[in-house]
């Protein structure tokens, strides 16, 4: 055997070499790669050797070979799966096979009773088992506290599930919304002191005033308060908050195809304004926050004569 | 009306005009219209008194009477509405509005009117006159033609109108302006629905008015006492030529210009107060050409405008077209735009300003009151109309939890409505969409009844308040009187200490207490009035158009 190997060396060498490109190629290029790509990156490759080299991950289960309209498609087959799934029996392939379908999304114990249609005892035993092999792994989703989904060992869970940037082990970071909350207040406001300041035309003024989502974006990007990667859509819902906080207005206008922060050809303008009005006479007297405002009657238990808000308020 | 709308009329008639004419009134309220005999029935109150009340209250406006509803001959029947009676809240503002634009002659012109109801244009320019020089250094005065033209200016303006005049009994409908209403006599004439000031041609038409001389000082001072006793008789014999014509306060262009300003403020928050002057100006030149009820003024050109502008505010054309896109373009609404010719045709919506000024009333309550985050969600509600709760963790971005408890909050409230929508027809719960939303003008239409109990029980305190400090007030009072006495008759300074010392320290810091919570209650009481006016406007301006 070692004389055989020893004098197909350096071609076996080249075969292995060959292999583990394509492997790569295949791994940089998830949905399947042509052979045209191979082509391109190997030119100096006869056509035989990457033949050969296909055939030969084909035969070992490493490559899938799929057909679509631009013609056929090589593409990795999940080494895992086929490797892990040594000694399972056909139950628990069927059901590695249910929460492999599920995706990113994953999938409900209940659920994958029904479409497995196996006894509910049984699934669990199956679960529990991928799950100790590290195939498998349960999350909890944001939707419903006590649910819990199923989904491959490896893969990241889909926003949906994890609620996003602004969940940590789905608990809602209140706070860290807030505090993005302000902080894009601030740039805002501060651009359209800035524009305020300038004393320019007042068309000028109030154009200067305006950030763009990528602006702002870019600027919370750089504060570095976030531990997570925030994309610019987290950004305008944050934006949005303070829209419905009545500090600051938004406008969509058309920019060219290109422009940095347009999306489909539109362009989201952010700003901060001030308050129309004070707070308004009723709330600045105690009754106007009275949490017993209903009870309260002149000559009752609680009434204006003993009340202590407006003493309270009185001396104040 | 409501109950704390009766309550609040009632505590303002009280500090006004007395506990009876409180008890007459309030009784009117409740009551509906009501014939002189089912008042004094039912009030057990004499009917002399009863007959007073009736006079204060006719000759203030606040009560109209008519002839009874069961045909000719019946007994003429009382009625009162809470709007007039509510207007006294607003004396103050009247006034002072009065001082900012015409001084202090037009001040005293309508403090007058508004104290007595109604009277002739001579005898408050007298009274005035005399006002006026009693605060004036000695030997100065002022002379009555100074404040006749302050009043025909007032009535220019419109900020005063002629009384309806009264129909007298018998000739119903025939209009005979000749009988005035003379104060004291109103149970006498009988007339049907009350005329508005308004459809009567004269109603801004200054009466000539023979009138000559000077205001005079009550406390005489040296100069010929003979003569000036001689003038007088002179004078109160004289008749003036506008005997018969009333005038009252106009509280309807009060109010215009009130909207005016909470508009022009409001433009001056929002934008700059560059913007705020062109609205001013824009509504200036609206003022005579836009009907009080109208939606939006009438339609104003930038070269007008521009022309219109003052001098001193030094905006070049290119800048106030600007400005006037500017305005355009902000989601406030306060202008729109009309047309293009001449260089633009712009308007002010006048309507959309006040709903939007109201909404901002709404969500300053929520605010103040519930904290911001539920100031969030009450504004997206707003904006969106109706979400399901999930829809509004997700907008606004607040823990489940958390908004679960600020809608509850919000729902019990009543400022936020809970609808729903079956998919099936069996109403079950989980085949139903629960939608929140919030109805602005019902909601408004609440916070009105919030602040008119709140007022309410603004006064109930400042009554309170000083019944508690009764005798020390009385007290500090007459120390005083003795203290005015002794000076005027040339006491010694020990002895003036001496009667000051009266007053203990406790005592006077105790004074000085009370002063400050009368002030701070007073100016409340003010305050909420404000936001009574938007919302008040709001209601009405959105009634009118639907
Ligand atoms: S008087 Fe006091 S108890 Fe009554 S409503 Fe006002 S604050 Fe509340």
């Amino acid at each position: 055997m070692s004389e055989v190997k020893l004098k197909k060396e350096t071609n076996i060498l080249d075969v292995a070499e060959l292999e583990n490109r394509i492997k790569e190629l295949c791994q940089q290029f998830p949905h399947g790669i042509t052979d045209q790509v191979i082509q391109n990156d190997m030119p100096h490759l006869e056509p035989q050797q990457r033949a050969m080299a296909i055939n030969k991950l084909l035969s070992l289960g490493q490559l899938d070979l799929l057909r679509n309209s631009s013609g056929l498609l090589y593409r990795m087959k999940d080494t895992q799966s086929n490797s892990k799934m040594k000694g399972s029996d056909n139950q628990e392939k069927l059901v590695y096979q249910v929460i492999e379908d599920a995706g990113n999304k994953g999938i409900w114990s209940r659920d994958i009773r029904f479409k497995s249609n196996l006894p509910l005892t049984e699934v669990n035993k199956i679960l529990k088992n991928l799950e100790s092999k590290k195939l498998i792994k349960a999350v909890k989703s944001v939707a419903a506290s006590k649910k819990k989904v199923y989904m491959l060992y490896n893969l990241q869970p889909d926003r949906s599930v994890t609620g996003g940037a602004w969940y940590s082990d789905q608990d809602f970071e209140s706070e860290f919304v807030e505090v993005l909350n302000q902080q894009c207040f601030k740039f805002l406001q501060s651009k359209a002191e800035t524009a305020r300041d300038s004393k320019q035309s007042p068309m000028v003024q109030r154009n200067s005033s305006f950030a763009t989502s990528h602006e702002v974006w870019k600027y919370i990007c750089e504060l570095g308060i976030s531990k997570v990667d925030l994309s610019m859509d987290d950004i305008e819902t944050i934006l949005n908050t303070l829209i419905y906080d009545g500090k600051v207005e938004m406008t969509i206008i058309a920019a060219k195809e290109g422009t940095v922060g347009s999306v489909d050809g539109q362009m989201k303008l952010y700003r901060g304004v001030n308050a129309v009005i004070q707070p308004t006479g009723l709330v600045r007297t105690p009754c106007g926050l009275c949490p017993v405002f209903d009870d309260c009657h002149e000559g009752g238990e609680i009434s204006p004569s003993n009340c202590i808000y407006m003493t309270e308020w009185l001396d104040f | 009306m409501t109950a704390q709308e009766v309550r609040l009329c009632g505590l303002l008639l009280r500090e006004h005009f007395g506990e009876v004419v409180e008890k007459v009134g309030t009784h009117l309220l409740r009551g509906g219209a009501q014939n002189l005999r089912t008042i004094i029935h039912e009030t057990g109150i004499s009917l002399d008194l009863v007959k007073k009340s009736l006079c204060v209250l006719v000759q203030h406006g606040a009560c109209v009477f008519s002839s009874g509803r069961k045909g000719p001959g019946s007994p003429t029947e009382y009625r009162t509405s809470c709007d007039r009676i509510l207007r006294i809240l607003r004396y103050p503002r009247y006034i002072y509005t009065a001082k900012t634009l015409y001084g202090d002659t037009g001040e005293l012109i309508i403090e007058e009117l508004l104290q007595r109801g109604h009277m002739t244009m001579s005898s408050t320019v007298k009274t005035v006159a005399d006002r006026l020089t009693q605060n004036m250094e000695e030997g100065r005065c002022m002379d009555y033609s100074e404040v006749a033209t302050a009043f025909a200016k007032l009535v220019e303006t419109h900020f005063l109108q002629r009384c309806p005049p009264m129909v007298k009994a018998g000739t119903t409908g025939s209009a005979t302006p000749a009988t005035p209403a003379t104060p004291g006599t109103p149970a006498a004439p009988v007339s049907t629905a009350p005329p508005t000031p308004e459809s009567f041609p004269d109603c801004y038409k200054v009466p000539h008015m023979t009138l000559v001389g000077r205001g005079k000082r009550q406390l005489c001072s040296e100069e010929g006492e003979d003569q000036r006793n001689a003038k007088k008789a002179r004078m109160d014999s004289q008749t003036h030529g506008d005997e018969g014509i009333s005038w009252q306060v106009n509280f309807e262009r009060f109010h215009l210009h009130f909207r005016d300003q909470a508009i022009i403020s409001a433009v001056a928050n929002k934008c700059d107060q560059t913007s705020s002057e062109i609205l001013r100006t824009m509504l200036r030149m609206s003022e005579v050409t836009t009907s009080p009820t109208a939606t939006c003024t009438k339609p104003l050109s930038a070269n007008e405008i521009f022309r219109s502008l003052p001098t001193s505010y030094n905006i070049a054309r290119p800048i106030l077209d600007q400005y006037l896109t500017l305005l355009v373009d902000d989601p406030m609404e306060f202008v729109g735009k009309a047309g293009e010719s001449g260089g633009g045709m712009y308007v002010v919506n006048l309507h959309t300003a006040l709903a939007n000024l109201a909404r901002a009333t709404l969500e300053s309550v929520v605010q103040e009151r519930f904290g911001s985050r539920s100031a969030r969600i009450f504004r997206l509600l707003l904006r969106k109309r109706h979400l399901e709760q999930k829809q509004v963790e997700d907008f606004a971005m607040i823990p489940a939890k958390e908004a679960k408890d600020m809608l509850y909050t919000l729902l019990s409230q009543n400022l936020v409505q809970l609808q729903e929508i079956p998919k099936t027809p069996d109403f079950a719960p989980s085949r139903t969409f629960y939608l929140y939303t919030v109805n602005q003008l019902p909601t408004a239409r609440m916070l009105l009844q919030n602040c008119y109990k709140t007022v309410a029980n603004l006064i109930e305190r400042r009554l309170f308040e000083s019944k508690e400090s009764k005798r020390l007030l009385e007290k500090s009072q007459r120390i005083e009187a003795i203290l005015a006495s002794l000076q005027a008759s040339g006491a010694e300074p020990e002895q003036l200490t001496e009667v000051e010392e009266m007053i203990t320290a406790t005592e006077k810091q105790q004074l000085e207490a009370l002063r400050l919570h009368i002030n701070k209650l007073d100016s409340a009481e003010n305050q909420v009035d404000e936001s009574i006016f938007l919302i008040e406007s709001y209601v009405t301006s959105t009634a009118s158009t639907s």
